[in-house]
């Protein structure tokens, strides 16, 4: 018995070092991030120990940003709640990619790992298991660890080192655009194929069009009018498509 | 705010993350999705990805940035060669931040 989970612990070990090999590429670009918000945080008027609890426990960037204004307008707590809410609307759809991998955990362990379902983790982690895989469980907690661990480390010590040298660092730098980066060089290898390029243009068109959308519902709209295009495209589209989908 | 009220605000918006992260990843298991659907969620990546990144490329506030003039989108579109040649992200990340800094002291002056 001893043996089998030692050789199950080393398979989710290998996996684990795998996804770390393919994500700390992306740390600087997150650190970048996660110091534009430190900043933002404290520019905004939160006291330092009040920044340091937000991005520790609440860990969802766009929806900290999001809420920033509507604390320093003094707006109601239940709105700025319901504002996040809406911001992080497009985790609940990487939550359905993501999260059926993941079913034959018990349901602690399911909303754990679901907390770290960042970007860049779900990025990365369809990449090396496929949407048919979830009966499959080898290696998946490894390499879904692999890949959270440095984006939660990454993400915190820009954060505090925004936080904490908010004054220190002229905006006009721009260094939030090393995420930018980063996520763009996560997206290319994802156009895999013309639904994917049509998917990804649409959505960039539309996510520009629908920006004042408040509650950044224009991101949102964007993914579903970019997947609604790649479907169209796989489906109709020169008939080149090497996969049937029905 | 006070201490409390802030305190209240933290644990509802760590909720909020929860809620929405951990959503699916709770009743994953629950239900079979039908193979459309799994199609469809094939490309979610990639779209939340492009929604993300289009709007910080293009705009400068809240119009349409100046293609030409617009150092963010011209570093961006260097960083996106070099990155398909290497397939390298951190040196894709730096030759990008050294176009864009370049870029943005030229257009500048």
């Amino acid at each position: 018995m001893s043996d089998t989970e030692t050789a199950a612990q080393a398979r989710e070990k290998s996996a684990f070092w795998d996804a770390l090999r393919t994500s700390t590429q992306t740390v600087p670009g997150l650190v970048a991030w996660g110091a534009v918000t430190g900043m933002a945080m404290t520019q905004s008027g939160l006291s330092s120990w009040q920044a340091l609890l937000m991005t520790f426990v609440v860990y969802a960037g766009s929806a900290q940003l999001a809420a920033l204004p509507l604390i320093a307008a003094g707006a109601p707590v239940w709105m700025i709640f319901f504002t996040a809410l809406m911001v992080n609307l497009r985790f609940v759809i990487f939550g359905a990619v993501i999260g059926p991998h993941f079913s034959h955990l018990p349901w602690f362990k399911r909303i754990w790992w679901g907390y770290f379902n960042a970007d860049v983790v779900m990025a990365f982690f369809p990449q090396r298991f496929p949407e048919n895989t979830p009966g499959k469980t080898v290696g998946k907690v490894g390499y879904f660890s692999g890949l959270a661990v440095p984006n939660w480390l990454g993400w915190q010590s820009g954060s505090v080192a925004g936080i904490l040298l908010a004054s220190q660092i002229p905006p006009g730098w721009g260094i939030g655009f090393a995420g930018t980066l980063a996520l763009l060089a996560i997206t290319v290898p994802l156009v895999v194929n013309r639904g994917a390029l049509a998917g990804v243009l649409v959505a960039g068109a539309t996510a520009v069009l629908a920006h004042h959308l408040p509650f950044r519902l224009g991101l949102l709209l964007a993914m579903v009018l970019g997947i609604t295009a790649a479907m169209a495209v796989d489906r109709f589209g020169a008939g080149t498509s090497p996969r049937r989908t029905s | 705010m006070s201490t409390l009220d802030y305190l209240i605000l933290i644990a509802l918006l760590t909720a909020a993350t929860v809620v929405t992260r951990s959503f699916f990843f709770l009743i994953g298991g629950a239900s079979k999705m039908p193979i459309w659907l799994q199609h469809a969620l094939r490309y979610a990546p990639a779209t939340a990805l492009a929604a993300i990144l289009a709007p910080d490329l293009l705009l400068s506030g809240d119009t349409l940035a100046v293609p030409w003039t617009n150092p963010k989108l011209l570093a961006a579109i260097a960083a996106a060669l070099f990155f398909l040649r290497t397939r390298h992200l951190l040196g894709t990340i730096v030759m990008g931040m050294f176009c864009f800094t370049l870029l943005r002291l030229l257009l500048a002056a």
